[in-house]
C-alpha cells in the first residue's frame, strides 16, 4: 500500500504524478497509466457513465481523452503526457462507478506508452498536487 | 445578487454535507451520493434541508381576497389545508412562479415559492395588494425559519421515533397542524404538513432556527436505525425528475403557460373565471399547446446526463430540447424533462437527444417515470 497524502476529505497517493487538470500518471518502464484523482471523483459524485479513446490514437499532453458523465457534471480528463494510447479500461463502460469506489486502482482511465520523457518532469509531485487542492478549498 | 445560505449550513457541514449553490443559495448539495441519498428516499426514508425555499406570510383581512386574485384555482378551505400547488400567473398566464398556500385561518395565510422567487413573489403580492387596495400584511419569515422534508415509506417510523404524537401522525395529504412537539428532539416546530416533493409519502417541518437545529441533530442520530441518510438536493433533483414534477426556471418560466407544462393541478378542477392571469388561461385552453412537455427515457447504454438546452431531433429535423435531466438509480438510466413541438409530443416515440456533439436515443414518455413506493394517506 503506497503512503498518502490526506487533504481534507482527500486522499493523494505518494506513488505517482498529477495534473492541475485532477489526472494522476502512474509510470511503470516505459507506460504511463492514467485516472483521475480522489479529489476530481469526489467533486464529480456518482459518475454514470465514461467515454474512452480509440486504443491506438496518438494524443499530445493536454488533449481531452476521456469524456466523463457524472450526475453532477460532464467533464473530460485531459492527456497528461504525449504518445500513444495502448490499453483503456474498458470495464468502466459497464461499471463508470468503479472511479468513485478505487479512483487510484481498477478505476484507471488509459494506459498511454510514453513519447517524450521529458514531459513526466513537469507533472506535480504529490505535495504540489496536495497544495493545490488545499487553495482551491480554502 | 447578495448571497444567501441556509441557516443551519454549518450543521450540515458538521454532519457531512457537501456544500454548493442553487438557486442563489449556498446550501447542502449531497452527503456524499446522490444515488445513494436518493435510493434510501424510494426504499426508506431521506431528510431534506430545504430552507432555500420561502416562507411568506399573508395576513390581514382582504388576506384571502388578495390570493384568490393571484391564483387560477379555488382556495376556498377550511383551516389546516394547503391548496395547492397552484402558481401566480402573468396576464399572458406565464408563470411568475408556483407555490403552496396554507390556510392558517383567521385571515392568515402562508405561502410557500420556489428559492429563485422569493422576492419576485413578495413584490407581485404587495404590488396588487396596493392596486386593490386591499388591506393585508405581507411577511418575509425564510430566514427565520428553517424547512425540512421528510420523504420516503418510512416516513411515518422516522416521525414517530422524533417523539411526534399520532394526530401528526395521522394528518392526511395536504393536511398540517401547528405548534408540533417533537418530544425526542426537545423541540416543537411551527408547522408540519403531509405532502409529498418526491412522490413519496412524507412531511414537511417549518421551525425557528434554534428549534430546528435540534431537529435537525437528532434526525441525523434516528436515520441510520430505519436504513434512512440526511439527503441534499441533488437527490431531490433527480427524485422529482423521476415523477415528473416541474422546477421553476427550467420546465415553467414567465413564458410558459399551465397548458404547456400540462400542470393541471394549479388551476385544479378548472380555471376560474376572475384571477390575474385567468382570461389569458382559458385563452390558452382554447388556442391548445404551442409546445408539450414530456419525460424522456434513454437507453441503459446512454450513459450520459442530458442537461438543460439539449436538443431533441426526429429523423434529424429539430424538434424540441430538453429542460432537465438526470440519471435514475431506480430505472438505472438516463431520464429527462423536455418541451417538444405538438406536432411530435407523441407517446412512444424514439428521439435523439444531442449532447457534446453527439446523438442519443430515448423515447418519450408519460409521466411518472418511476411509480413511488408509498403515498400520504388520501
Amino acid at each position: 500500500m503506497a503512503s498518502e497524502i490526506r487533504v481534507g476529505n482527500y486522499i493523494v497517493l505518494s506513488d505517482r504524478k498529477y495534473t492541475k487538470t485532477d489526472e494522476w500518471v502512474k509510470v511503470e518502464g516505459d507506460i504511463a497509466i492514467v485516472g483521475i484523482t480522489d479529489y476530481a471523483q469526489k467533486k464529480l459524485r456518482d459518475i454514470v457513465g465514461v467515454e474512452l479513446p480509440e486504443v491506438g490514437r496518438e494524443v499530445k499532453k493536454g488533449e481531452a481523452i476521456v469524456a466523463i458523465e457524472s450526475v453532477k457534471a460532464a467533464a473530460d480528463a485531459y492527456a497528461p503526457i504525449s504518445g500513444e494510447i495502448i490499453e483503456v479500461n474498458e470495464k468502466l463502460l459497464d461499471e463508470p462507478e468503479t472511479i468513485n469506489k478505487d479512483p487510484y486502482g481498477e478505476g484507471w482511465l488509459v494506459k498511454i506508452s510514453i513519447k517524450k520523457p521529458e514531459e513526466l518532469k513537469e507533472l506535480l509531485t504529490p505535495e504540489q498536487y496536495a497544495e493545490k487542492i488545499q487553495k482551491e478549498e480554502s | 445578487m447578495t448571497e444567501k445560505r441556509i441557516p443551519l449550513l454549518d450543521v450540515h457541514r458538521e454532519l457531512g454535507g457537501n456544500v454548493g449553490e442553487f438557486a442563489g443559495w449556498t446550501t447542502v448539495i449531497d452527503y456524499g451520493s446522490i444515488v445513494e441519498e436518493h435510493i434510501s428516499v424510494r426504499k426508506t426514508v431521506g431528510f431534506f434541508d430545504l430552507s432555500h425555499m420561502g416562507r411568506l406570510l399573508v395576513q390581514g383581512p382582504d388576506a384571502y381576497r388578495l390570493l384568490d386574485k393571484l391564483v387560477p384555482r379555488n382556495i376556498e378551505s377550511p383551516e389546516g389545508l394547503m391548496v395547492g400547488p397552484t402558481a401566480f400567473l402573468n396576464e399572458n398566464a406565464g408563470f411568475i412562479d408556483d407555490v403552496m398556500p396554507y390556510n392558517l385561518g383567521s385571515d392568515e395565510w402562508l405561502v410557500v415559492p420556489n428559492a429563485v422567487n422569493i422576492e419576485r413573489d413578495l413584490e407581485w403580492m404587495r404590488s396588487w395588494a396596493e392596486k386593490l387596495g386591499y388591506n393585508v400584511n405581507i411577511i418575509d419569515k425564510t430566514s427565520e425559519w428553517a424547512m425540512f422534508a421528510v420523504q420516503g415509506p418510512r416516513s411515518v417510523e422516522f416521525m414517530k421515533l422524533l417523539g411526534v404524537d399520532s394526530s401528526v401522525l395521522n394528518l392526511r395529504i395536504l393536511h398540517f397542524k401547528r405548534n408540533v412537539r417533537f418530544e425526542a428532539a426537545q423541540a416543537t416546530a411551527v408547522i408540519v404538513s403531509r405532502s409529498g416533493w418526491t412522490g413519496e409519502d412524507g412531511f414537511e417541518i417549518i421551525a425557528g432556527i434554534g428549534e430546528a437545529e435540534k431537529i435537525l441533530r437528532k434526525a441525523a442520530e434516528i436515520l441510520p436505525m430505519l436504513g434512512g441518510r440526511l439527503c441534499g438536493l441533488g437527490a431531490r433533483d433527480s427524485l422529482r425528475l423521476e415523477v415528473g414534477f416541474v422546477l421553476y426556471g427550467h420546465e415553467i418560466d414567465e413564458e410558459t403557460t399551465p397548458v404547456d407544462a400540462r400542470y393541471w393541478w394549479v388551476f385544479k378542477p378548472g380555471p376560474k373565471k376572475e384571477c390575474v392571469g385567468c382570461p389569458a388561461l382559458i385563452e390558452a385552453l382554447r388556442r391548445g399547446a404551442k409546445r408539450v412537455r414530456v419525460g424522456l427515457k434513454f437507453g441503459k447504454k446512454a450513459r450520459i446526463v442530458p442537461r438543460q438546452g439539449d436538443k431533441v431531433y426526429v429523423e434529424g429535423v429539430e424538434v424540441g430540447y430538453v429542460t432537465s435531466g438526470a440519471f435514475s438509480p431506480i430505472l438505472n438510466r438516463s431520464i429527462a424533462q423536455a418541451y417538444i413541438k405538438p406536432s411530435h409530443a407523441l407517446l412512444g416515440l424514439t428521439v435523439e437527444v444531442e449532447r457534446r456533439g453527439r446523438r442519443y436515443e430515448a423515447k418519450i414518455v408519460e409521466f411518472p417515470l418511476v411509480q413511488p413506493t408509498s403515498s400520504p394517506p388520501k
